[in-house]
């Protein structure tokens, strides 16, 4: 099977700045990848490049064999590090915009997931707590049939019980045919979900293994890993 | 996709919209029914005189503050929906950069061309009390001769030429916005200063394509006045299809470089 995402010789620079170089990956379908790394490492570039966000300077980048565009966005979920949502809108406002413009968008996976955590359909956005808005983001994403998942600090700004909340989700609502790419700082609390990490650095990839050849060849977690090779 | 994308531009805006447009109309009539239903005509010219000075003062402001509040309403609907935090959900919809710049134009054009519509039905309603209408009736053929043309088929003219010429603000306004975001830190401020770089470049342009046509030469007013050859409405018409073909042109390059940005330099914060 076509791997879902594909980066060849991918590079993309901000002036004389090189913030992704020769980037080369290729993801198979039905994993759980984590993109790690320090600020500044290229993290959040890779993710525009794969939504179409930014424009390579050099290199192809392919989904599902595809450049990005409208094609692309019909199979990939996007979940910003940030609060992306029209706040005026109401929890049902926003549940009619995903049925509107995404086809595989299931509206009964998003109410039984709102039910679950009570939040109220007629709430407007801003009227949630910031945890409370972040669940509505990744309920919205995660109610999608999508082929590959991306998701940018989708624990950073929630309280541990609801993280737990949110992996659980993550792991329960993708498909064997989808692949769940996230960047994260909090590597200890989503280890045990991931096959497989890349640690980008300087905007290359430094490390891209399973967790298991991790443990198994270093002898350590991912996190105290990632300590070591990017201690300060 | 279009529709769709240009149905939710028009549900972010209607509120506001509906709100500015209501309460602009309630005070054409309020105005219509307590100022100028009783106006004398046949009274004291100078009280009448500083009477219509003083509220046609105030309805020009008005029409000012209802005509940008509807600009500023599409134009920050561009703004938000595509160049800030909103812009992640915009951009990674399935629909292409050409589609969005589409759906925001006819958006913006739709918004642009209702607030003509209901602010030249305000001035209708203004002016077509059986006073004014018969006062008019005096003028009128006086007018007319000045013109060229009478009074009403001027306000067509002007209706027609403000409801095309909104496709053009409309593009001139995105395009400022637009360029402004390739400034990643100044972005507001960077779409202000295209806007008046932007300005004084075709201000520039309109003088030199003027003077080049002759039409600063003394010759060419000669004869500009009521009954002697052409008519002051003439000569405005003259220069003004002259401006609209610039101002067409202007946007189709704006359009072009707005279409360039949109496509390649787009760099959400």
């Amino acid at each position: 099977m076509r791997p879902i995402l594909e980066c060849q010789q991918l590079t993309k620079k901000y002036g004389n700045f090189f913030a992704l170089s020769n980037l080369n990956i290729a993801l198979d379908r039905g994993q759980i990848i984590g993109l790690l790394g320090p600020n500044g490492s290229g993290k959040t570039t890779l993710i525009k490049l794969i939504n179409g966000l930014l424009v390579p300077s050099e290199g192809h980048i392919m989904i599902n064999g595809m450049a990005p565009g409208v094609e692309s966005k019909r199979i990939v979920s996007y979940l910003p590090d940030r609060n992306y949502l029209n706040s005026s809108m109401r929890v049902e406002e926003l549940l009619s915009f995903y049925v509107d413009f995404y086809d595989n968008f299931s509206m009964e996976r998003a109410s039984k997931m709102l039910d679950a955590l009570e939040i109220d359909r007629r709430a407007r956005l801003h009227t949630l707590s910031k945890g409370t808005a972040e669940k509505v983001q990744l309920i919205l994403v995660m109610s999608r049939d999508a082929e590959l998942y991306v998701l940018d600090e989708p624990i950073g700004g929630v309280d541990p019980a609801a993280r737990d909340y949110i992996l659980q989700t993550i792991l329960t609502n993708y498909s064997e045919n989808a692949s769940v790419l996230i960047s994260t700082h909090l590597i200890a609390e989503i280890e045990n979900v991931l096959d497989r990490v890349i640690f980008l650095q300087n905007g290359q990839i430094s490390l891209n293994a399973t967790v298991d050849e991790i443990r198994t060849e270093y002898g350590k977690s991912v996190d105290t890993l990632f300590r070591e090779v990017f201690r300060c | 996709m279009l529709g769709k994308l240009i149905k939710y531009d028009l549900k972010a805006t209607a509120k506001v919209f509906l709100l500015l447009h209501i309460v602009y109309f309630i005070i054409c009539l309020a105005s219509r029914f307590l100022f100028m239903d009783r106006l004398d005509f046949n009274g004291d010219k100078d009280l009448l005189l500083a009477q219509i000075i003083v509220f046609s003062s105030a309805m020009l402001i008005l029409f000012v503050l209802v005509n940008s509040g509807t600009w500023l309403l599409f134009t920050v609907r561009f703004y938000r929906n595509l160049f800030s935090k909103e812009g992640y959900l915009t951009w990674t919809l399935p629909a292409s950069g050409v589609q969005h710049l589409w759906a925001k134009i006819i958006s913006g054009w739709i918004l642009y061309a209702v607030d003509v519509i209901v602010l030249s039905a305000g001035i209708v309603l203004l002016v077509t009390g059986q006073n004014v209408t018969d006062a008019y009736a005096a003028v009128a053929a006086e007018v007319t001769a000045e013109f060229g043309m009478p009074i009403s088929t001027f306000g067509i003219y002007m209706f027609v030429l403000s409801f095309l010429s909104g496709i053009c603000a409309v593009i001139s306004s995105y395009f400022c916005v637009a360029a402004g975001q390739l400034f990643p830190s100044h972005r507001v401020i960077g779409a202000v200063a295209v806007y008046f770089i932007t300005s004084a470049c075709v201000q520039v342009l309109t003088m030199l394509i003027l003077a080049a046509s002759g039409h600063f030469s003394s010759d060419y007013f000669a004869g500009v006045t009521a009954g002697e050859g052409r008519s002051v409405v003439g000569y405005l018409f003259e220069g003004l299809w002259g401006s609209i073909l610039l101002m067409f042109a202007i946007a189709a390059v704006q359009y072009a470089v707005m279409h360039f940005i949109m496509k390649k330099k787009i760099n959400l914060i």
